[in-house]
């Protein structure tokens, strides 16, 4: 049974939790009102640039979709919308890309938006200087940008890339302005300047960044409820790490909005009432745990299978997630058009993990009831990135952990910090991880599976965790990445995602989880539906 | 009144060591089964100090867990203690420039603040319990170090000790016969503070992500784990802390108690 | 992280004033350089690139040029011991060099995070002494029963961690009954909790040695005479017996510094208020070298001071110490 996953309805499904917010909901005077300074509290990590040019995290994002604007986006259907480029045509050889700029449209420093703008921008993403690595890498098949004309940038590239336009539409690729871009790094990663409906205006570290309204901004993106100006004043950003005291924070009223909320705040707020709770997962992967097929006990497909057989994940989602948590049988985030779904390959059965790993050769049991073939322990090692994995999903890994033993594999749990983890993988010294990675458009399949991502960068940096290895998924990515033909793409990565779904090289678990919570007086918010970060453009407070 | 805290100290510390030794008698349950299905369960009489978010039994785990946390507190200021007695007899006993090097090292150890220590060990070596409980030792050593060097010079130039000198006794003798069983008085009182505080501070670690790792039944992973369910479940934090503040709290009372009763002798 | 019992006081051997301050200062500059020297070596034994650091951390995906880059930018192609002479080169004109992370100046990172400490340390300093005075005068005067309670409170006080008491503290006066902010907020509301986060834990250990020296000081034989001189008991406690106590107490102000700052790593991450304690911590996550380097020097540097002006309050105050 293969089915395409539909697109989600609404992949931003505004749930209006509380019972008590039943009674207030939709008031009568539901004009907005321009005014106010809303204050949003982040419990990602403070960026340390603010330029999402340098690097290239999650972090960035966030906050850089208050002042940064790309030259595509996305609606809530998934499709490239227009926002600071107003068409695009594709040569017929797939080589050239020809983006036509919005008029009249300036930066905050009072440069306008011009081709040149593009240029600049692509020049600093692929500067060695700059440091850029999400950037660089969506950028790796662009040879050249050219200035057609004062608003028509031509974008020139190596082999055909299908993945251009969902690659420009992420917030690590926006347009800066090219003048301000001239400043040193330092400066510009306090104050980068963009064509945004905030303005950077200070940023106090370890506490906030104040953020002002732009208010000559003309440049919204195709899919926005109104034009103009932002109807906020200012937007207060503050940073708070701790989410017990983050949650705090909203209850009392201290903070408006805040972000990475937890399984249980959730379920906690739908009670409390007062608070609305957005729902944006995040797109490319979905999260799973990756098994690494290049050493052993993995480099047998039944040890693989009979593994994800003995894990009992969706018990484990329902206690530890509170319903806020959907089971994913994909490769791919419920977000993606392009993702399959194969339920019946991952069901929980102990007896066929049995009989798998009988067949395997691993037929004797010790002392501890593990399971051992020739002396050798059935062992795995799973190192445990706590900078990554939500406390809750490290609790997941845990239940995982008892069930799997029931079969008789013996799951080492390594919590670690980001540096020791990256340090594990980069040393080949693991049989499960779990990764998340957030792309925009199913090409993610390729950084993930392809022969090429087993291959650590200088920095020891590799995606291809479970280190597959078949010259004929490689070939599938590779035509799918270079087809200009929708119906065929989609053919191609539904291939794709079969031979590692049924390969047995990862344990699917749900979408990369992404909650935001507000309180009721807070309207208009919404994620965007590039990569689920917040946009505070249409956000008023009625208060 | 004094006697009848020292006894609810004892009281306390030999129920914590009933259960680190033989944790089955109090808590008969296993301590790492997971029951999804009754997750975070609050305190009732099926689960004393309610479930945790695997279904897992807070109070077995409490209890199976003694025998790892005072391990740490113990073994944290055995380290603590073994480095200071080493530089506080090279300090107190060594000719006078020893004693220079060694207070100025100590001196210099006194200038980090001890978390720093603890972390900047941690980050080397990486987290886990061997680690935290060396790098709380670590961090105490300097206290410790300079509460033994003033003893010993206290003690050193104490008549007994002076007239074994011109009686010609070797060093090896006077520091068995006349210093270790003087200094042994004092550092007993210090040993039995330091513990309580070696196990608030490893739970600390604990805190900040640093310490044992879960699911191993110990209070400050347990702690850490719980944290995030702060606000909806607070018994998950409420009990592994109240533990750790009651072990502090009794061998406080006992090292006290003690010291009250030198004191007297 | 140690124990009070482990302050102990200046020297006690006499020295004319020229004298002590050259040893005082030569002291802090050892102290200073000795800190710098560990600290520079320990956090190369650190595992991970430094350059990987600096381009945002591992799994950056840097590329190899510019990796090579940041080695070149920050120096950190040239041998060890090159580097090292070079850092005390630099810190010797009082250059504590660029962040890694931040891409700033050492020093202005920590200048703009410096002030919220020492406010928050002074604040808990002031409130500990307060409630550890008014806990050792109680059990001093009270007789058995008030004794026997404030030890008890003590004990507790002292035997409480630092975080454990923050999240207490928010869930009863922010989540439950509203009365405070549960994170940090501009203003004096948003100091409250902090601030008793770390100074009841302070006051136990306080108010322990308070005690002792005042039960001291009562049996003492200028107290006896002064009662035969026939002041009323009030006034021999508040003249004689409470600045009897101050004396040790102000030899603790060092420990306590060192302590208030392990704290505030804690309490800064809580409530989310900007500090040193909280630049400490993330500096060290991330492998940022100079800022580590940089925010061990202030500190060691604080502490030295905080020494050395106890130790002139000392000279100061006991006529013991003083030179004839």
């Amino acid at each position: 049974m293969k089915r395409v996953i539909a697109p989600a309805v609404s992949i931003l499904a505004v749930a209006l939790l509380a019972t008590g917010c039943s009674s207030t909901a939709p008031s009568t005077s539901a004009k907005p009102v321009s005014a106010g300074t809303l204050v949003y509290a982040t419990g990602d990590a403070e960026p340390t640039c603010l330029d999402p040019h340098v690097g290239g995290n999650y972090p960035q994002a966030l906050v850089a979709t208050q002042y940064l604007e790309s030259l595509v986006s996305k609606n809530s259907a998934g499709d490239i919308i227009p926002w600071l480029a107003t068409k695009w045509t594709e040569a017929s050889d797939g080589l050239s890309w020809d983006f036509t700029l919005k008029k009249n449209v300036k930066f905050t420093d009072g440069t306008p938006l011009t081709a040149e703008a593009v240029v600049a921008n692509v020049a600093h993403l692929q500067d060695p200087a700059t440091g850029s690595s999400t950037g660089y890498l969506a950028l790796q098949k662009v040879s050249a940008v050219t200035a057609v004309s004062a608003d028509v940038a031509r974008i020139t590239l190596s082999t055909p890339d299908s993945a251009l336009l969902d690659s420009l539409s992420q917030p690590w690729l926006a347009i800066e302005s090219p003048t301000a871009l001239k400043r040193s790094k330092a400066v510009n990663c306090e104050s980068p300047v963009g064509t945004g409906p905030f303005i950077v205006t200070k940023w106090t570290h370890q506490q906030s960044i104040t953020l002002t309204r732009n208010d000559h901004y003309n440049s919204p993106p195709a899919d926005a409820a109104h034009t103009g100006p932002a109807y906020l004043k200012a937007i207060d950003w503050r940073f708070l790490p701790d989410s017990a005291s983050r949650y705090a924070a909203l209850q009392a009223g201290t903070v408006d909005v805040i972000d990475n909320v937890q399984p249980d705040t959730l379920a906690a707020a739908k009670k409390s009432g007062g608070l609305v709770a957005i729902d944006a997962p995040r797109p490319g992967a979905s999260n799973r745990i990756e098994l690494n097929s290049s050493i052993a006990p993995f480099t047998d497909a039944r040890v693989r299978e009979a593994f994800i057989r003995s894990a009992d994940v969706n018990d484990a989602i329902s206690s530890l997630f509170f319903g806020t948590a959907k089971r994913s049988y994909s490769a791919l985030s419920s977000v993606e058009k392009a993702g399959i779904s194969e339920p019946p390959l991952f069901g929980y059965d102990q007896n066929a993990a049995a009989k798998l790993l009988d067949a395997a050769g691993w037929s004797t049991k010790n002392g501890a009831g593990y399971r051992t073939k020739d002396g050798a322990v059935l062992e795995l090692r799973f190192p445990v990135s706590t900078n990554q994995s939500i406390p809750a999903e490290q609790s997941l890994f845990e239940q995982l952990q008892a069930t799997t033993k029931q079969a008789g594999f013996k799951v080492d749990l390594q919590p670690m910090d980001l540096s020791s983890w990256y340090g594990a993988l980069g040393k080949n010294q693991y049989n499960l991880v779990s990764a998340p990675y957030t792309k925009v458009g199913p090409d993610v399949l390729r950084i993930l599976f392809d022969s090429a991502g087993t291959k650590p960068a200088p920095s020891g940096y590799f995606a291809n965790h479970s280190q597959v290895k078949n010259p004929a998924l490689d070939a599938l990515l590779e035509k799918a990445a270079e087809s200009s033909n929708a119906a065929e793409r989609l053919s191609l990565y539904k291939q794709a995602q079969e031979i590692v779904l049924k390969g047995f090289y990862i344990l699917p678990l749900y979408d990369q989880q992404n909650h935001y919570l507000s309180r009721d007086l807070v309207k208009g918010l919404r994620a965007m539906p590039t990569v689920s970060t917040p946009t505070m453009y249409d956000t008023w407070l009625s208060r | 009144m004094r006697h009848l805290l020292l006894w609810i100290g004892c009281a306390v510390l030999l129920f914590l060591l009933v259960a680190a030794v033989a944790p089955g008698v109090l808590a008969p349950g296993d301590p790492l089964a997971i029951h999804p299905a009754q997750s975070f369960r609050a305190p009732s009489f099926a689960h004393l100090f309610g479930t945790d978010e695997s279904g897992r039994d807070i109070y077995t785990r409490i209890i199976h867990g003694a025998g790892a946390s005072l391990l740490i507190g113990v073994s944290a200021t055995a380290v603590g203690v073994g480095l200071a007695l080493v530089f506080g007899l090279l300090a107190g006993l060594g000719p006078r420039w020893l004693d220079f090097g060694t207070t100025r090292f100590l001196e210099v150890l006194f200038a980090f603040p001890g978390l720093l220590l603890a972390l900047l060990f941690i980050v080397v070596y990486g987290p886990g319990v061997v680690t935290s409980t060396i790098a709380v030792g670590l961090a105490t050593a300097p206290g410790y170090a300079r509460i033994i060097r003033s003893r010993v010079l206290v003690v050193r130039r104490a008549p007994y000790l002076e007239s074994a000198t011109v009686l010609g006794r070797g060093w090896w003798f006077r520091l068995r016969r006349h210093l270790l069983p003087n200094v042994a008085g004092s550092l007993f009182v210090l040993v039995t503070l330091g513990i309580g505080q070696s196990i608030v501070w490893a739970s600390s670690l604990s805190y900040l992500g640093l310490g044992s790792v879960p699911p191993a039944a110990e209070w400050g992973a347990m702690l850490s784990a719980g944290r995030t369910y702060l606000t909806s479940f607070w018994w998950m934090t409420f009990f592994p802390g109240l533990f750790i503040v009651i072990s502090a709290v009794a061998t406080t009372l006992v090292g006290r108690g003690l010291q009250q009763r030198t004191r007297q002798s | 992280m140690a124990l009070p019992l482990a302050a102990i006081p200046s020297s006690g051997v006499r020295r004319g004033w020229l004298p002590w301050a050259l040893l005082r200062l030569g002291g802090v500059i050892f102290v200073l350089w000795a800190v710098a020297t560990i600290t520079f070596f320990a956090i190369r034994l650190i595992p991970g690139d430094p350059a990987e650091a600096i381009l945002g951390g591992p799994g950056s995906q840097a590329s190899a040029a510019a990796l090579a880059q940041a080695r070149a930018e920050y120096g950190l192609d040239l041998p060890l011991p090159l580097q090292y002479l070079h850092y005390l080169g630099r810190l010797a004109t009082g250059d504590l060099g660029t962040s890694y992370s931040l891409k700033q100046p050492v020093i202005t990172v920590i200048g703009a995070t410096l002030g919220g400490t020492l406010l928050l340390a002074l604040l808990s300093l002031l409130v500990a002494s307060a409630i550890a005075l008014a806990l050792a005068a109680w059990s001093a005067r009270g007789g058995r029963v008030a004794s026997g309670v404030s030890w008890a409170l003590e004990v507790v006080a002292a035997a409480v961690p630092h975080f454990w008491l923050a999240i207490s503290l928010i869930l009863l006066f922010s989540s439950t009954v509203g009365w405070l902010p549960p994170v940090s907020v501009p203003g004096p509301a948003g100091l409250v909790l902090p601030v008793l986060t770390l100074a009841l834990p302070l006051s136990g250990f306080l108010a322990q040695v308070m005690r002792e020296s005042i039960l001291d000081a009562t049996a003492s034989p200028f107290v006896l005479a002064a009662r035969a001189r026939g002041e009323s008991a009030n006034g021999v406690f508040w003249r004689h017996a409470l600045r009897h106590a101050a004396i040790p107490a102000i030899g603790l102000v060092g420990w306590a510094f060192g302590s208030l700052i392990s704290g505030a790593v804690v309490v800064e991450t809580i409530f989310a208020r900007p500090g040193i304690g909280r630049s400490l911590l993330s500096a060290v996550q991330q492998r940022d070298v100079p800022l580590v380097l940089g925010v061990v020097l202030v500190v060691a540097l604080g502490y030295m001071l905080v020494t050395t002006l106890t130790d002139l309050g000392d000279r100061l105050v006991d006529p013991r110490l003083r030179t004839p």
